[in-house]
């Protein structure tokens, strides 16, 4: 049985060795086009058998990006990045959520691990399609293994923008996926919120942020699945949290999952454990001695557990 | 070596300490021989019904009668591999059934949650009590970075929940 999987995989390996060059380049396209295309368009969200919809904006002015993302159903939400920084409508207000200090490092980081992307998914550009009126191409992505999701994505073939995107389990199901149902690119993108005065009033930065510390925890996960490396290792502290939480992020380079270890709290821990999940994302949370394991990412339910259950203290 | 063999018995050693006690017990009989008495105590400790000794040379004994079949066999080796991968396996499929029953049909997830109660003690749909976690796991994510703003959807829709005013 075992050689059977053996020679599949090599088959496999082999198949998509000619074609991958191609698919390369266009995960490099991707991996730019994203920060350096301006755009405006409204897009579906789909997941767990719910439909979210949104209006974007995203304008590159003078080495500083602009995006602005508003729900146009629903409760009222609105998301804006700013040059690496995130607010987000909280109460009436916005709240600054994310200070992406790691952030400038990451489009490198995705290019320099795009040829390693071909030993975890089997890349094939499957397809041409039209997508809100624009010709894209289509590229699967699909796992070699079980532990991570299966990817396709349909880019614009002038701009390598993503004007769509799907999460497919192992029974090819999907799990979740946006999609663009309108847009413009390139110079008639809507820039008409950027001149809005009332963009910087509405930003209040309540939360200050504190530094993200990089740090050496001594904490290590065994049975991490293949492909995956550290990405980064700090020391942060988290709202209704007593203590500092350390957090460690893997990514395979298309997925990424955290790793949060904290000293238990007094509080109802019992209501803190288990598997809980929304799109594609899975979170897993157990109590083990004194310390509570958070373990979330865009990854199989399976995963989330293999490498909780793998967290041990191993020392500096 | 004795606390090795118990903590291997124990589920307690890493998988390059388990490998290397295994390959102990391969080459040494006295090794061996604790193993089976180890095991011994386990069963008595448990208290089952019947306790059987040396069921190792028993079997074996009874092999030496049993007619020759002139086949070819897989080693053992390969048949034990093949037994604890479809355990385990077995034990994912349950998880992910249950996992898929929990996706369809959110009615009865309370009642399949108590009966997996084991494996996940928890309702299935993210809490808002974990956003914070999603947040700080999507703010260092490279992922992010390729969806852009559209990752922190999967966020904020718990937003108005989360930070008390």
């Amino acid at each position: 049985m075992k050689w059977l999987l053996y020679a599949c995989l090599f088959t496999s390996l082999n198949g998509y060795a000619a074609e991958s060059s191609t698919s390369h380049d266009w995960l490099k396209t991707l991996a730019f086009a994203g920060h350096g295309t301006d755009f405006s368009g409204d897009f579906v969200y789909q997941h767990d058998n719910q439909v979210e919809t949104f209006r974007i904006s995203h304008i590159v002015a003078s080495d500083s990006e602009y995006e602005k993302v508003i729900s146009l159903d629903g409760p009222k939400q609105e998301i804006i990045r700013h040059h690496g920084q995130t607010w987000c409508y909280r109460n009436h207000k916005m709240v600054q959520v994310a200070s992406q200090q790691g952030y400038a490092k990451f489009p490198s980081r995705l290019l320099e691990n795009v040829s390693d992307l071909n030993t975890l998914y089997r890349v094939q550009e499957v397809a041409k399609e039209q997508v809100a009126g624009y010709l894209t191409q289509v590229i699967l992505l699909q796992s070699v293994d079980n532990l991570r999701y299966s990817h396709k994505i349909w880019l614009h073939s002038e701009t390598g923008l993503l004007l769509k995107a799907a999460v497919l389990d192992e029974k090819k199901n999907v799990l979740e996926q946006y999609l663009f149902t309108q847009l413009k690119i390139g110079a008639a993108a809507d820039r008409a919120w950027l001149a809005s005065p009332q963009v910087d009033s509405k930003i209040v930065a309540s939360i200050k942020t504190p530094a993200l510390l990089d740090i050496k925890s001594g904490w290590v996960v065994d049975a991490l699945p293949t492909g995956f490396v550290k990405v980064q290792e700090i020391k942060r502290a988290m709202t209704k949290k007593h203590a500092p939480v350390t957090q460690i992020v893997y990514s395979d380079g298309l997925s990424a999952l955290s790793v949060f270890i904290e000293p238990t709290d007094d509080d109802d821990e019992d209501d803190k454990e288990g598997l809980s999940s929304r799109g594609s994302v899975n979170l897993y949370q157990k109590v083990v001695g004194l310390h509570l394991y958070t373990v979330v990412g865009e990854v199989p339910a399976r995963t989330v557990m293999q490498v909780l259950d793998s967290i041990r203290f191993k020392g500096n | 070596m004795k606390n090795k063999i118990s903590a291997l018995m124990d589920g307690e050693l890493f998988a390059d300490e388990a490998n290397h006690v295994i390959a102990e017990l391969k080459s040494q009989s006295s090794a061996q021989q604790d193993w089976q008495i180890y095991h011994l105590i386990g069963d008595v400790l448990r208290q089952p019904e019947a306790i059987t000794r040396e069921v190792g040379s028993a079997v074996h004994e009874r092999l030496q009668l049993e007619a020759v079949i002139l086949a070819p066999q897989r080693s053992m080796t390969e048949k034990a591999r093949n037994i604890a991968l479809s355990a385990a396996a077995s034990v994912m499929a349950v998880v992910a059934v249950s996992w898929m029953a929990m996706q369809a049909t959110p009615n009865k997830s309370a009642q399949l949650a108590a009966q997996t109660s084991a494996l996940t003690r928890a309702s299935f749909v993210l809490k808002p009590q974990v956003n914070a976690y999603l947040l700080a796991h999507q703010e260092l994510s490279p992922s992010s970075d390729v969806q852009g703003g559209s990752a922190f959807i999967r966020t904020t829709n718990y937003s108005n929940e989360d930070v008390a005013p």
